[in-house]
């Protein structure tokens, strides 16, 4: 995996800005996250265990990004202090990435199901 | 019979691996040499609210073996994560230093006993009370907060009992009896849906699982197997988000109703209980709140909000701009009251509520609101009626009449108690309210112990256990507030004790 992180810190260097990178076309019809774009160069198996049918788990993006409590954010952009997804009151750790990150499509995170105004659309 | 069960173990051990995606999509256990076991546990937990992650730390601690949580959604939790983290606990610390010396287990059931109107299951609410004090212990051992000095009484409670978690929601209980339970290791897994039991006659033997299912869409994921060695614990909690199965246990319940549980509250894994035979109860027993706003998800802020509105403030309808119910009938009167306000195409025409600003700007309840966009501040009766298109004429009117009987203290029109009306004054705030639908008192009967009971024979499923808001009868007509937390993490103690003793 040391190819992939090697090439995460190429990405990082190229693109710092946005939390999630900005959604653009990547192999024919599907989309990605920009500052994924050196996945795509591998093939989908780097996400999709065996097949690129097969849904993602969360192990491809814990390997680069780390668990979920270590994920800084911009903390100056939440709605309020204690709303900070990667320490959520309500999951904390229990939260899988996917539950608001959509790496092919935009995707509103789980905490918008209630707290509509405090939460974009990814 | 014989000849079929020891086929099942021989299968169960030389199946790992698993081909599971060669095999037919529906497997009985009597077509023997058709099942491959993908994994196995011993005990299997079905769901991960407060009932489920109470059992699989329990279980586990209890030394049966090991223990797999499975959540079909992507966050662990339940409908418990987004609760508002009330718990009573007769005799809490808190209770006692406060000075209440005169509440006890019992005093809890016998307020339990008037909610449930008869219903209720006196043996059961009686067992869940007498271990509170468990259920407490395991929250502070775990590394559960609660509010400092914080316990007051709550509806239909005749003591002071309720406490409340730090940041006011189960998501504080949640999390650290997840993160206890990773510790000691037990499997938690994401996107587990339940498909099916595995069943070898009036015995659970496992369950076909579609794997990295994606709520909602039943195509998503592959089906495993995993067999479940020593009991399968249902803990999915109701099925208040399940519309059709609530349209056709309740009629009355109108669709229009949103609710304030997770969205995975729907209810298929009792559906397949019942399948296998397990005997539903009180289905149709359906609680509501008159309390919602259609303008936030989840419970929300507008039950706290009205707790200031339907006392200083007035309910007035949109379409003419009156008054149409006593602000502070009980919850039945309201809904149905609040629920006649439709356009003529029968869509909802959303009552408003407003108090003045003035008395509450710096209140928590006001504040939150205004800032989420679930209610807001207007400076004037044009601003008001122009907002919510309510007649402007009729609506001065409305406050010059309800401010009359303020000073009288007599509400003529319908019977409010005026002891705590405000004379209304703009700048105001103001919220939209529509019911919402809130709990499932009806579920899967269990004995006292949480075993499934069989409704052709009347005997438990052997190895399959139910506990939490899946089971039915325990509350009778309606449940109190700060119970079913209460009543969740105990059972996955007397469940685990259950497990212990049959195996």
């Amino acid at each position: 995996m040391s190819k992939l992180l090697l090439a995460l810190l190429v990405g990082l260097s190229l693109s710092t800005s946005a939390f999630a990178g900005d959604l653009v076309k990547m192999k024919g019809k599907t989309e990605g996250r920009t500052n994924h774009e050196f996945i795509y160069e591998d093939g989908c198996q780097s996400c999709h265990q065996g097949s690129g049918k097969k849904n993602a788990t969360d192990s491809a993006c814990v390997e680069c990004h780390g668990d979920i409590n270590s994920i800084e954010i911009d903390e100056s952009k939440l709605a309020i202090e204690e709303a900070n997804p990667h320490k959520s009151f309500h999951y904390n750790q229990g939260a899988s990435c996917l539950a608001c990150h959509g790496e092919h499509e935009k995707k509103a995170p789980v905490c918008a199901e209630c707290h509509r105004t405090w939460f974009d659309v990814m | 019979m014989q000849d079929r069960r020891s086929f099942l173990k021989l299968g169960a051990g030389a199946a790992l691996g698993g081909l599971a995606s060669t095999m037919p999509g529906t497997v009985m256990a009597s077509e023997c040499g058709e099942i491959k076991w993908d994994e196995s546990a011993d005990v299997i937990v079905v769901g991960s609210g407060f009932a489920g992650l109470s059992a699989a730390l329990n279980v586990k601690r209890s030394g049966v073996g090991s223990v797999l949580v499975l959540e079909k959604m992507q966050v662990f939790g339940g409908n418990s994560a987004i609760n508002g983290g009330w718990l009573a606990i007769p005799k809490n610390p808190t209770q006692l230093a406060q000075g209440v010396n005169d509440d006890s287990p019992e005093e809890l059931v016998k307020d339990q006993i008037i909610s449930g109107r008869g219903m209720q299951n006196e043996a059961m609410l009686r067992q869940i009370a007498n271990r509170a004090l468990d259920a407490y212990d395991l929250c502070i051992e775990t590394g559960v907060k609660f509010r400092k000095d914080f316990n007051i009484q709550v509806g239909g409670h005749n003591k002071a009992r309720a406490i409340r978690t730090q940041h006011g929601t189960g998501g504080d209980i949640t999390t650290k009896l997840y993160e206890a339970g990773v510790k000691e290791g037990i499997d938690y897994r994401l996107q587990h849906y339940i498909e099916d039991f595995i069943m070898d006659g009036q015995e659970i033997i496992g369950l076909k699982v579609r794997q990295n299912y994606r709520f909602p869409d039943l195509k998503t994921g592959k089906s495993i197997y995993i067999k479940a060695n020593k009991a399968v614990v249902l803990a999915n909690g109701g099925f208040a988000r399940n519309m059709e199965l609530r349209a056709a246990v309740d009629p009355s319940l109108d669709p229009t109703l949103d609710g304030t549980n997770a969205l995975g509250a729907t209810g298929e894994v009792t559906l397949t209980a019942m399948a296998h035979g397990a005997l539903p109860v009180h289905m149709n027993l359906i609680q509501t709140g008159h309390w919602g706003s259609p303008d936030e998800g989840g419970f929300g802020w507008s039950n706290a909000l009205l707790s200031i509105g339907w006392h200083e403030g007035i309910s007035v309808s949109v379409l003419n701009g009156k008054r149409y119910m006593n602000e502070r009938a009980d919850r039945k009167t309201c809904s149905e009251a609040i629920m006649k306000n439709r356009y003529q195409d029968g869509s909802p025409a959303y009552p408003v509520v407003f108090f003045n600003h003035k008395d509450h700007p710096d209140d928590d309840r006001v504040v939150r609101a205004l800032r989420d966009d679930m209610a807001w501040k207007v400076d004037s009766f044009e601003q008001l009626a122009e907002k919510f298109n309510i007649p402007l004429t009729q609506l001065k009117q409305t406050v010059k009449e309800f401010n009359a009987q303020v000073s009288t203290r007599q509400d003529p029109l319908f019977g409010r108690k005026m002891d705590t009306a405000v004379e209304l004054k703009p700048p105001f705030v103001v919220s939209r309210i529509w019911p919402k639908v809130h709990y499932c008192m009806g579920g899967l009967k269990t004995d006292i112990g949480a075993r499934v009971i069989d409704g052709r024979s009347m005997k438990p499923i052997r190895k399959l256990y139910a506990i939490g808001e899946a089971t039915g009868g325990v509350h009778g007509e309606a449940r109190l507030s700060s119970t079913s937390c209460l009543e969740c993490l105990t059972m996955g103690i007397v469940v685990s004790e259950t497990i212990k003793s049959d195996v």
